[in-house]
């Protein structure tokens, strides 16, 4: 009987595995068109999946979308664990798997590519969020086989704040992740966008509560910081860190209040979603492999991409503004592309509070 | 007087599930094996229950989803602690190491399956969460407790109390109590009246697999709107609970709401008026559950009352 019933657990386990396996190949270690010469176009993740709906699916999104169009392999790695080491032998994974150009998303890959470029002077490097430097940031270097782009985010949460105050909005959140460069480009530019908006619109006080929760999770304690938030009078939410945006937006649906997205449209994902502060992740990781594939790479460089390349926007399409118009967004938007409006980022002012702002007044939360 | 509701409301987030989880504990640990996988069987819980709210969305929704779904977490702990079982109690294996594995295999599991059968390919599983209660009719307008106990609330709530319940009725009042807690303490008496031992532990893992399972979709519910296979290491905080209650149902409620409490103070107090001005640091409130843990324990070590028998595999033979 016992016997019985062990390999009736066990014939079960195989059967509902090889049923999940017949319906679609494995997307880890994706690649399309694999030749004699492996993969040409490699991407290491950074930490989170790559289906994070972030950083890792808007590269990858790029990357598949460019090689599909010229049939060019591509696959991506998974570093074991987030360390420089681990990153380095998934560098080197890709490379033995026959990498030409390797795509790597993240500021963490800045020393594994400092190191790497080096290493691998025959492969191209395309860096994403960051600039290559060493472990104590003593020496930046990019390598003629290297390129480095940055965005500026502080325009896309510029945006996202502006628009959010011309649309009605005066007690506001900000909830990023981490506090790293990118998160806090995206918290800055929020807040100096909600200013801009309120000194056109005359409103004396904005609102404007300001918090890192540490980590990219969706967590019960974000959800509860955010439904607190919610509770005290807080109209909107900037969340601004990857799955935390999730919490806020389980806690927006319980207060029937706004959230405003990160990275890429997030509006499917809940009707709290009334705008999202998008990067173009893929955009920019295509532009970059054309310019490697049609010889004219930008090695050595670091690019930013803002307003005047395409690099940050709202989805206009999908936003649920009341008043805030596609007109009032281009007007904002050329502003920001032609260079007239120039804002404070991540280097600029140590804290949120010294943004030097009069009209929004910001609070703390740690 | 909303914030108070709201922190309230928001304990139960918090709190129910480390109950319900905790009393899994209280059952397994009870009967003699130690199940340290509580957090591997929140996951397999969660996942296949919000894998099918997820299905169905579309053709159903609200209270009767989400009854169902606690069936299919309930069941899927159930089926999942089997394995634990099998290895700690008929192959006498290390309970730690079995534990261990089941954590490590659950999320994994959960991430591939969820890759392998969703359309775009993703591990995140998404779901419309229609499922909350604004309010309770009629004890909904009870002053005070209505606003603290019966809006914004989820049916879970209540199906955790009631487990409460049932679980003092259980080790207390029947017969299969008496001789679970046997088990845990001195198998060999109970063996030597007759009771069947290794029966008494699966149904021990197997009980406290259910429990788990519920916790997890109770964890996920009301906090996301997907599951991406995980439930935050809350089967670990639920151990402590556990331990932190004693091994007691109506202590583990209090150690749960401790618990919840702490956490959900170390979140929302900028929002608590007498709390935001006192300028003590979050991390403070983040570290009291745990500091309490460690204190009860180091007081209690010498009156501990962790079952004797807990985590030695039963052997027949022996003595």
């Amino acid at each position: 009987m016992k016997k019985l019933l062990v390999i009736l657990l066990a014939l079960a386990m195989v059967f509902s595995l090889a049923a999940c396996g017949g319906t679609e190949p494995a997307p880890e270690g994706e690649g399309e068109g694999e030749g004699e010469a492996g993969y040409e176009i490699a991407m290491i993740t950074d930490i989170g999946s790559i289906d994070d709906k972030s950083f890792n699916q808007g590269t990858w999104e790029g990357i598949v979308a460019y090689a599909e169009e010229n049939d060019i392999t591509h696959k991506y790695y998974k570093p074991t664990e987030q360390s420089t080491d681990a990153y380095l032998a998934a560098i080197q994974l890709a490379v033995d798997g026959g990498a030409k150009i390797i795509v790597t998303p993240g500021f963490l890959f800045e020393e594994p590519i400092f190191i790497a470029q080096e290493q691998y002077p025959e492969v191209n490097f395309i860096l994403i969020d960051g600039n290559p430097h060493n472990a104590d940031y003593s020496v930046f270097r990019t390598d003629p086989n290297t390129v480095g782009i940055l965005y500026a985010e502080e325009q896309s949460g510029y945006l996202a704040g502006y628009a959010a105050v011309k649309d009605g909005y005066t007690k506001l959140g900000f909830m990023g992740g981490m506090a790293v460069p990118a998160v806090v480009r995206f918290g800055y530019g929020f807040a100096q966008g909600a200013e801009a908006a309120a000194e056109e619109l005359g409103i004396t006080s904005i609102d404007l509560k300001y918090h890192y929760t540490g980590n990219f999770d969706a967590t019960p304690e974000n959800q509860t910081l955010a439904a607190s938030w919610y509770a005290e009078g807080i109209e909107v939410i900037f969340a601004a860190g990857g799955l935390v945006g999730n919490s806020v937006m389980s806690a927006a649906e319980a207060a029937e209040k706004a959230v405003i997205g990160v990275d890429i449209d997030q509006s499917i994902e809940s009707d709290t979603v009334i705008t999202s502060a998008m990067k173009g992740l893929a955009a920019s990781v295509q532009s970059a492999l054309d310019a490697y594939y049609s010889g004219s790479f930008p090695g050595g460089e670091s690019l930013i991409y803002g307003a005047d390349k395409d690099g940050v926007q709202l989805p206009m399409a999908t936003s649920k503004f009341k008043t805030f118009s596609q007109a009032d967004y281009d007007k904002v938007f050329t502003a920001l592309a032609d260079g007239s409006i120039v804002l404070k980022n991540d280097t600029d002012a140590e804290s949120a509070t010294d943004l030097g702002l009069s009209i929004v007044k910001i609070t703390l939360v740690d | 007087m909303d914030i108070l509701f709201l922190v309230v409301q928001q304990t139960m987030f918090f709190s129910i599930p480390l109950l319900i989880v905790a009393l899994g504990g209280v059952f397994t640990e009870r009967g003699g094996v130690t199940n340290i996988a509580l957090d591997g069987m929140m996951i397999m819980g969660a996942f296949t229950s919000i894998l099918f709210i997820n299905k169905m969305h579309g053709s159903m929704s609200g209270q009767s989803l989400l009854l169902i779904a606690i069936l299919i977490a309930v069941v899927t702990g159930m089926v999942f602690s089997l394995l634990h079982a099998y290895a700690s109690i008929n192959m006498k294996a290390d309970q730690i190491i079995s534990g261990t594995a089941l954590n490590m295999f659950a999320p994994a599991f959960a991430i591939y399956v969820a890759r392998m059968i969703q359309a775009n390919g993703v591990q995140q599983i998404t779901f419309v969460n229609t499922f909350r209660i604004p309010k309770v009719p009629l004890l909904g307008d009870i002053p005070l407790i209505g606003g603290f106990f019966f809006r914004n609330a989820y049916i879970t709530t209540y199906i955790g109390l009631a487990i409460l319940v049932v679980s003092v009725i259980v080790l207390y009042r029947t017969r299969f109590g008496l001789r679970l807690r046997a088990c845990g303490e001195h198998p060999h008496a109970a063996d030597s009246v007759g009771i069947n031992v290794y029966k008494m532990r699966y149904a021990g893992v197997v009980i406290s697999g259910g429990l788990a399972g519920l916790g997890g979709l109770v964890f996920v519910v009301p906090t996301s709107t997907q599951f991406n296979a995980t439930v935050s290491g809350y089967g670990f905080l639920a151990l402590a609970v556990m331990i932190f209650g004693q091994w007691k149902p109506m202590r583990v409620l209090f150690a749960a709401f401790f618990f919840g409490l702490m956490k959900t103070v170390a979140s929302a107090y900028s929002v608590i008026p007498v709390l935001n001005t006192l300028g003590i640091s979050s991390d403070v409130f983040k570290m009291v559950p745990f500091i309490a843990t460690l204190i009860v324990l180091a007081f209690s070590s010498k009156t501990s009352q962790a079952p004797r028998a807990v985590a030695i595999p039963y052997d027949k033979g022996s003595r």
